[in-house]
């Protein structure tokens, strides 16, 4: 190690991950600690341009601690889950040099140096949209590249994969598989189906749907799907396996009904599976079936899918379209069924890709007010419902972590490795 | 047949059925047109002074068409269903005597002599209460009684069954199971009766009506339909049924309460959830029914064992079934908690059937509803109180299987013109 003055240096690495949303979805583990699943699952990457994680981290011999805050809130790292993905990483650590600064860590000293941690969604936590895959992803792969751990984004996945299973997919863009393996772990992992540019004419809108509830939480909702459904096994074993080829087929061919039929029926097994659970899981609410009646309706009047929806542990609807033209319809019967509450912003109300709006036609509040019932509802126009929606996100596929260069996006003060 | 002045005669027949709720559920038809289902089902009857339906029938060589009418509308009949029970009852018919009037009918006779039917159910058709079930049972059973049928109610139920596949289940009291069968021409797809409505006589059942703007999926189409496209309900039919069926048998004979409501819970929450395994999706319960769920589970793990075992069919509507009426008072504090009734709500018409559960919950006026506290389980976290969630409640019982009510008055029928009165 360097001399005493040479002990107050801080070496940084600031990186930012995107977040996923599986469209084979993940729910059962066979493990508990090493977090392997029951079953493949399959995802597309969202565009971390509007919603990402950011993660600053640091090492110093001046730190005595592990620590990490998280949105500006410090939180312990001593869960097992946090402490099994920094035991992989210092393990597989190996030489870190910065001439510049005239810093040499040998592989040896990761095991006794510790980490200061910062981390940053730009999207609320409440929000349900996924925050815990984006942030374990961004913690491994931003420690992995301070630590110089010479391994491919496949095995930093299962890596990630244990401080949080679906974290593992969000180690690529486009489209991943998080393979279930069958070993201990060592080949549980995510791979690349195809980047974010094989498929960018999906368009993704998220309606983040106002919820009172306090959602089961994924861990100890699936543990309890695991023990106490008697459709999961069969899921599993029999159903599972044949979508996942069929999709990675739609999405190799990007054949969209398929895309669409495919992840639309995994959405609803998902929820079936969480309803056949003791005591049972609603996840969906009255909202949540709106959206799907909605786009069952339309997609049954024009006799093709023109929209795949997908819910996660939570209530949110994510609809994927397949072209913008399509996506601004979408959003058409969207703010139709969903408008805004009074004094309501329209640039606070759809936020992402704010252009989809101007495809739509809308350019203030008064649009929204104006819209008419889509012609497949005006037979039995449905009610309007102000406030079901709190937002709506528009985005699509997009690029896995990278490394942020520049200093300024650093979340950490270079001189006391403190949060900005 | 009589001379001419005899060719006024009406025969009439007035009954009873109760309408029941299926325990172990039937999703799911093997042969759509004789109705016959994947799996055996279970039910529970409940008792007809507070749900039934009343069907009056007549006959007279004077009708020149086959009429009737539901709940004061007139119907047609020319429906396949209507047309195999009423082809299976007259081919099984048997010779009439009424010597009082002088009337004698040949089984040949009733090939080809019209009926009349005129029915009401004592509870809304809206409210989603399997009010199909016992309309169907009513009609085979009272048209049964007129045309002298000789068989058993298993035999019977066999003919209901084409009317509507949980109609066969109405024609026992207690508890009935409605056997799959194996028979390709349904004759051995009926109904039993495993125990009757004594035999475990302490549990209370009470219904929400929940309010419900949408328009349910109908049954027949929404199950051909998770036929068709889901790929759970097969692995239900074949490999989770048939286990569930033999133990809800065991719990009703040996009155397990704890083994009734797991069971109970269970089957309505897979049914639920092959609905949403449909394509399209088949969302029967609504977010009040959640609440409704949410607070028996939440109730029943505070006791550590179940109090309230819950259920729901192809609606949104709460059937609770409670160990006892102490249970079922303190039930119907938490629902009266919960979802309290809009303002100027009469309490004698928010909670109807048998009134008296109120006095036992300590309510007597709608004050008593308004000053209720969160019950203890959920003191931390004390829910809303939702106002007109709810339409109302009702309190039943297990009850009695299909009768004939011989008091005249009673007839929906005029005896002289042989129309609704």
């Amino acid at each position: 190690m360097a001399a005493e003055s040479g002990d107050k240096w801080i070496l940084t690495v600031t990186a930012q991950t995107p977040t996923n949303i599986a469209v084979i979805k993940y729910w059962g583990k066979r493990h508990e600690e090493l977090i392997l699943p029951i079953n493949d699952s399959i995802s597309v990457t969202l565009d971390p341009d509007h919603l990402c994680t950011t993660t600053s981290v640091a090492v110093s011999p001046a730190f005595t601690h592990d620590r990490m805050w998280l949105n500006g809130k410090e939180v312990s790292l001593s869960g097992g889950r946090f402490q099994n993905c920094l035991r992989e990483l210092r393990s597989r650590a190996s030489d870190v040099e910065d001439e510049k600064k005239g810093i040499k860590i040998t592989k040896k000293d990761w095991e006794k140096l510790h980490l200061h941690v910062v981390s940053f969604n730009n999207f609320p936590t409440a929000a349900g949209l996924a925050s815990s895959a984006a942030g374990l992803a961004c913690l491994v792969f931003s420690l992995a590249n301070l630590m110089n751990v010479k391994e491919d984004h496949s095995k930093l996945s299962a890596i990630a994969r244990q401080g949080s299973g679906s974290a593992c997919r969000s180690l690529f863009g486009g489209f991943a598989k998080w393979i279930m393996g069958k070993e201990n772990g060592s080949d549980s992992i995510a791979v690349q189906l195809a980047d974010e540019k094989h498929w960018d004419d999906l368009v993704i809108i998220i309606a983040v749907v106002s919820s009172r509830q306090k959602e089961t939480s994924s861990t100890s909702g699936m543990r309890d799907t695991v023990e106490t459904s008697m459709l999961l096994q069969h899921r599993a074993k029999e159903v599972v396996p044949k979508r996942i080829k069929q999709m990675e087929e739609a999405i190799e061919k990007r054949d969209f009904p398929s895309f669409a039929r495919l992840a639309c029926a995994d959405s609803n097994q998902f929820h079936a599976v969480c309803l056949d659970t003791l005591p049972p899981i609603f996840y969906m609410n009255d909202t949540s079936h709106k959206i799907i009646s909605c786009v069952e309706k339309w997609n049954r009047h024009e006799g093709t899918p023109q929209v795949a929806y997908t819910f996660d542990a939570g209530p949110n609807a994510v609809l994927i379209s397949h072209n913008r033209k399509t996506a601004a319809l979408l959003l058409q019967r969207l703010l139709f069924l969903f408008p805004p509450q009074p004094d309501t912003d329209l640039d606070s109300y759809v936020i992402g890709d704010k252009t989809i709006l101007k495809d739509a036609g809308i350019h203030e509040m008064k649009d929204v007010e104006a819209l008419s019932p889509p012609p497949e509802l005006k037979e039995n126009a449905p009610s309007r419902n102000k406030g079901d929606v709190s937002y709506f996100i528009c985005t699509r596929p997009g690029r896995g972590p990278v490394v942020l260069t520049d200093e300024s996006r650093s979340l950490i003060n270079s001189e006391t490795g403190l949060p900005k």
